[in-house]
């Protein structure tokens, strides 16, 4: 088998600057595709050559798989790598680049197709033996039906859409007073959202932990396993902090975990890298875990794995595309140490959130050891509103949790981001909350303390060290080349600290 | 507020001290918004008027002021000098820095109203030019 020879990434921002770097350490020519918005980003910059796609608007550019592939075959590209997002896990997109030529860097069509309907799922993963939310997922869709289903499994209940995702007309259901209610509310926004009303009822899982199993498989009949991630600390389901290895896996649980994730990639043919994200009840040796959905696609949060398993993933991706062999064996893979990520939104906390666009004035990474920068910005960079707000992710390692988290903080105080507001300061109180250094976490941490954490950082105190430094800094820009002497001498700031907005 | 002495160590970035330590400090000037960074913190500040004079203002008139609160530590100026834009008519000390105050425009030094030595303050004419 021979390597890909030139790539094609149908993505954007730092996962399409990973990519690049694993082409380049592999030897293969790399193709950034860009849209109007991203003529100057950093992606475009560092492949080896770059083709726009067409307007700012992810509809117009990345999300236009005719135009991704037509790039590819304009530029001689022999493969595409979806990265995450936009067309990672649409089937149609897969099979349209097998029907041009074109080698698709994750897993065959069919694969994508049999993940992709949470029902079809369901039943393919009781089918292989996998442990699933215990729940029913009623052929008479009648509200008697769903009721009885509801008390079939026992309350409380989740009712979901079953073409759902992203948290979208999920309702907790606590009683068979409540159902009738909950149905019709899930139903209206299951057919805005999806087209499509059909639900499906399952038991409430309480204080959850996320916690996923990496897996990759080849075309030579090995599927491994890379051991666990745990994302418990979401907004909103959108993931804010992952770490390796989960504080509440024992070695038991993880290995049954390992097994019944490689089990579920088996069960639909799997190929390249995916996740399987399961909801993990308790600790310890008596933990019980649930199957809740397979990620067909590399996850933001690979360096975690990468990190603690220490294997570099795009590159096994692009081998395995390629038709060679895994890189590793079950056996060859082990955990050290401790890793977690930090995403870094352009968004502010103290405005609930809202995404925020601009130029970014002024950008510093930390450095250090076991300090790994994932970024797809720079200074100068314009942040543009019309794609994912995630700016970077800040991944550490540590020999222990706690080192591993120490050194997170530590880092994040040195970030250096000016021009647009950003997470750092939430993901700070996160690091530095009482029952995340406890590691006494589930999936409604942040429902719960976010906006304790959010109000703490807002009401922290600037230094008055950084009026000193703006004081001098608006001498300079007033006054042009100003000269350091050797003499001391500070009058009282004349910049009122009820300006100050930290 | 404690006593800070100030150095520029690179674009954008100061080093701040006072008796007991130091913070490395960013600061970054947006469309009408200082930004300044410290150790996790980011804040923000209107841009001040006082400080950044828009063009033309105050170009035109009389006065010469002190962007800031500082020491006189050298004055180039007397009545009835002529000067032409750009001349340094004051050096002004704050903060560990030098801050040279340069003629706004050509003309004829009317009064001055400071010496070698005084504490001046922000939005006091230092001297008057014709």
């Amino acid at each position: 088998m021979s390597l890909i020879k030139r790539l094609l990434i149908a993505n954007r921002g730092e996962i399409a600057l990973r990519i690049i770097r694993a082409c380049r350490e592999l030897g293969i020519e790399s193709v950034a595709v860009y849209s109007d918005a991203d003529a100057k980003a950093p992606h475009v910059r560092a492949a080896d050559r770059a083709i726009r796609l067409g307007a700012a608007p992810a509809r117009a550019s990345y999300l236009d798989a005719a135009k991704v592939i037509e790039a590819a075959t304009a530029s001689g590209a022999d493969a595409v790598h979806p990265g995450y997002g936009f067309l990672s896990e649409r089937a149609g997109f897969a099979r349209a680049c097998a029907a041009a030529g074109l080698i698709f860097v994750g897993p065959p069509a069919e694969a994508l197709e049999r993940m992709g309907s949470k029902i079809a799922a369901r039943k393919l993963m009781i089918a292989a033996g996998v442990p699933v939310v215990p729940g029913e997922s009623p052929t008479d869709q009648s509200d008697a039906a769903l009721a009885a289903a509801a008390k079939h499994v026992g309350f409380p209940v989740l009712v979901k859409p079953s073409a759902g995702g992203g948290g979208i007309g999920m309702k907790v259901v606590r009683s068979t007073g409540e159902m009738a209610e909950a149905v019709a509310a899930a139903r209206r926004e299951a057919k805005a959202a999806f087209g499509d009303d059909d639900l499906y009822v399952e038991r409430l899982v309480e204080r959850p932990r996320h916690v996923e199993i990496q897996i990759f498989a080849d075309a030579h009949g090995h599927t491994v396993h890379l051991f666990e991630r745990e994302c418990s600390v979401q907004r909103r389901h959108q993931k804010t902090i992952e770490e390796s290895p989960c504080p509440a896996l024992s070695a038991a649980v993880r290995d049954r975990m390992g097994a019944a994730a490689v089990a579920a990639a088996a069960a639909v043919g799997y190929r390249n890298a995916g996740t399987c994200e399961f909801l993990l009840e308790g600790s310890g040796d008596d933990a019980r875990f649930y199957f809740l959905e397979m990620n067909t696609r590399l996850q933001v949060e690979h360096p975690v794995t990468e990190c603690v398993v220490g294997v570099d993933l795009v590159q096994a991706q692009l081998l395995v595309a390629s038709g060679e062999p895994l890189p590793f064996s079950q056996t060859s893979l082990a955990q050290r140490g401790h890793a977690i990520e930090c995403r870094v939104y352009a968004e502010d906390p103290a405005q609930g959130f809202i995404p925020q666009a601009g130029p970014i004035l002024l950008y510093r990474e930390p450095r250090g050891p076991g300090i790994r920068v994932d970024s797809g910005v720079t200074e100068g960079s314009e942040v543009s509103v019309h794609y994912d707000p995630m700016l970077a992710k800040l991944i550490v390692w540590g020999e222990t949790r706690e080192m591993a988290r120490r050194r997170a903080v530590t880092a994040l105080r040195e970030y250096a981001i000016l021009g647009i507001r950003t997470n750092i300061p939430f993901l700070l109180g996160i690091l530095e909350h009482a029952q995340f250094i406890e590691a006494a976490i589930d999936t409604g941490f942040l429902d719960r303390e976010g906006a304790a954490i959010v109000a703490a950082s807002a009401g922290a105190a600037m230094p008055e060290a950084a009026l000193a430094a703006v004081n001098a800094h608006r001498a300079l820009g007033a006054l042009g080349t100003v000269r350091t002497i050797g003499t001391s001498g500070s009058p009282d700031p004349f910049v009122a600290l009820e300006n100050w907005r930290g | 507020m404690a006593e800070f002495s100030v150095e520029r160590t690179g674009p954008g970035w100061y080093l701040v001290r006072d008796a007991e330590r130091q913070w490395r400090v960013a600061v970054a000037d947006g469309a009408d918004t200082t930004w300044v960074f410290v150790e996790g913190h980011v804040g923000t500040i209107e841009a001040d008027t006082r400080i950044r004079p828009k063009p033309g203002r105050g170009r035109g008139e009389s006065g010469v002021m002190a962007p800031m609160p500082a020491t006189v530590v050298a004055l180039h100026a007397a009545v009835g000098q002529s000067v032409v834009q750009g001349d340094t008519l004051i050096v002004l000390e704050a903060m560990k820095m030098e801050l040279p105050i340069r003629a706004p425009r050509d003309g004829v030094i009317r009064a001055v109203h400071c010496a070698t030595g005084d504490l001046v303050q922000p939005g006091v004419n230092l001297l008057e030019l014709e």
